[in-house]
């Protein structure tokens, strides 16, 4: 039997700053880049995010694993020098269960856009979370396919111009954390970019979690989403970000919203229940008695 | 710390009202110092006038309250210069409101608790210097004609309780008046909080018992405590040029504008000394073409920008 991987630990902020510093181009592949994301894609700025989070938690590089999709958050996974997975379409969640399965020592992450994880793999996303097995989920949320051209994805706000709806879609969007809390995620967040080192927070607090994990990170498409629906430039979609979320339990600021409605930030749910690997190991013990 | 000067009379003036001024920071409980004075005026027979700057609690503001009491009282405040006592609940906030007690015969009471506000600091650099009161507690008790500087924060935390400093300083304040001590006693409990009452009674023992004790052998203390070599940041922000997508974020996002487009579309530091080594910039590029690295060196060691560029 292999071992479950090492709990993980938030590191205390030391005073003294006697910490060492966290480099993002010692966790990257230098050669591929300047990688091929937009100008202003907010996926970047969660890629860096994850990034120190697993810093700070001093995951070593063997013992990581990224599984990603298809899609702009499917190749963020090639960028990162770890055990790195580019998976087909939706199916994400599902290769990292078995590979969850069979390395429970791996610190597995699965990288998932709106698209791959509630569309294609929205049947993946609720059984996973069913299992409870001990996987974190970071899905980036800019409500719309990028990389096929800008299609109607299950996240786009009422009213959006993709170009499969140019006049307007009038699908009401998923609430994706609610989902995945409904479907037994033990641990559900949310978080936009432009509050960095808040999201690496929730991304760290994620990772310790035992038990599936479900980030939603509020990203922004600037070149096709933003354009088509005249959300500004770059900078202006972050900070409309901003604006269109409610911290929990604290302020109200709403005005301008990137997503319309008050979406709750911050870590929206935490349970305990029996994480899936442990609890498919004990059985086998008692079926099998070994 | 501890400085006390004494005149030998007592300072409830014989013709005229009695006028005490008591200042402080917001949450520090001036306003109930003030209530209890006022209402043991009023158990006295007196005519009692109070007005006050309230609602800065909330911001760690500068509160203030005039008490007048006397046979007779018209006006609600105190006119320069005429404060019979000032009571500080803070080092600062006494000595800003100095100037309104009576040369000649007034009495300054003050907590030597320095609490620093953030925009005595100017520079948000590390160890920055700041604007506070630079005087010595031995300076304004040698200025002043009688002066009581009780470490009343020091007392209250050793009786378990920091917020009962102010009912140190109203002990001290209660030697000074000509109310019996009985009265004080009675009033106290109506204006605390029943769960603290025990603390504050103690507290307010302590005040009467600090004044009768010997003076501590004056310390030669500096007024604000210095670094001995001033640090400064020394910020270098490593910028990939090739990688850069021209998205603007960072220049929209730098809180001192120091980033800009160049010719070619990619991001340069443009105003070296304004940049502090936030790392906003470095957390917001999502192609992560800039780095921060920051130093703390001596001040001596901080070339003529503090921050520099390096262009890979």
């Amino acid at each position: 039997m292999v071992e479950s991987a090492m709990p993980l630990k938030i590191r205390q902020k030391s005073v003294d700053g006697a910490r060492d510093e966290f480099e993002i181009r010692d966790y990257l592949r230098l050669d591929l880049f300047p990688h091929f994301l937009c100008p202003g894609c907010g996926h970047g700025i969660a890629l860096r995010a994850l990034l120190w989070a697993i810093h700070d938690l001093d995951i070593e590089k063997d013992q990581l694993a990224i599984v990603s999709g298809i899609g702009c958050s499917g190749r963020l996974s090639a960028y990162v020098d770890a055990n790195t997975f580019h998976t087909t379409h939706g199916r994400p969640l599902a290769f990292a269960a078995g590979l969850k399965l069979a390395r429970p020592d791996l610190h597995v992450i699965v990288i998932t856009g709106d698209g791959d994880c509630l569309a294609i793999g929205g049947n993946h996303l609720i059984h996973a979370a069913r299992r409870n097995l001990d996987i974190t989920c970071i899905m980036m949320n800019n409500e719309v396919y990028g990389m096929t051209g800008g299609q109607v994805s299950p996240t786009t706000s009422l009213d959006r111009f993709t170009t499969t709806t140019p006049m307007g879609n009038q699908e009401p969007g998923f609430d994706a954390c609610a989902l995945a809390k409904g479907a037994g995620a033990t641990f559900v967040g949310r978080e936009v970019t432009l509050q960095t080192t808040a999201l690496k927070n929730l991304m760290q607090e994620g990772l310790v979690h035992k038990g599936f994990s479900f980030v939603e990170v509020i990203s922004d498409c600037t070149e096709i989403y933003g354009r088509k629906n005249d959300l500004g430039s770059s900078p202006e979609m972050v900070l409309s970000q901003k604006r269109s979320v409610l911290p929990r339990f604290d302020g109200t600021a709403v005005d301008k919203p990137f997503r319309a409605g008050n979406w709750e930030t911050g870590i929206l749910s935490r349970q305990e229940r029996p994480e899936y690997y442990s609890a498919y190991r004990a059985h086998c013990h008692k079926v099998l008695g070994k | 710390m501890n400085a006390k000067k004494k005149s030998a009379k007592s300072v409830v003036a014989v013709s005229g009202p009695t006028n005490v001024l008591i200042v402080g920071v917001g949450g520090q409980g001036v306003i109930m110092v003030s209530k209890i004075l006022a209402r043991l005026s009023q158990m006295q027979g007196l005519q009692v006038k109070q007005s006050e700057v309230h609602g800065m609690a909330k911001r760690g503001g500068s509160v203030f309250s005039h008490i007048r009491f006397g046979e007779e009282v018209w006006s609600p405040t105190i006119p320069m210069g005429e404060a019979d006592v000032v009571l500080g609940l803070e080092w600062a906030e006494g000595l800003r409101w100095l100037r309104y007690l009576k040369p000649g015969s007034g009495t300054f009471i003050s907590d030597t608790k320095r609490i620093v506000p953030p925009f005595s600091c100017r520079d948000r650099h590390h160890d920055a210097l700041h604007g506070y009161a630079h005087h010595t507690v031995a300076e304004i008790v040698k200025q002043v004609p009688s002066a009581y500087a009780p470490n009343a924060t020091g007392m209250a935390i050793e009786l378990g309780n920091e917020r009962v400093a102010n009912t140190i300083l109203l002990g001290v304040l209660s030697t000074v008046m000509d109310f019996p001590a009985e009265d004080w006693l009675q009033v106290l409990p109506e204006f605390v909080p029943p769960k603290t009452l025990e603390t504050n009674l103690k507290a307010f023992e302590a005040g009467r018992h600090w004044t009768t004790q010997p003076p501590v052998p004056e310390v030669q203390e500096q007024a604000v405590p210095q670094p001995q070599a001033p640090m400064r940041r020394q910020v270098s922000l490593e910028i990939t040029g090739e990688w850069c997508k021209s998205c603007d974020i960072c220049v929209k996002m730098c809180p001192e504008r120091c980033l800009a487009l160049d010719d070619h579309q990619i991001v340069e530091l443009v105003k070296p000394n304004a940049c502090t080594g936030c790392r906003v910039c470095e957390w917001l590029c999502p192609d992560f073409v800039i780095a921060v690295h920051v130093d703390v060196v001596p001040l001596e060691a901080v070339s003529a920008d503090t921050t520099t560029e390096v262009r890979i």
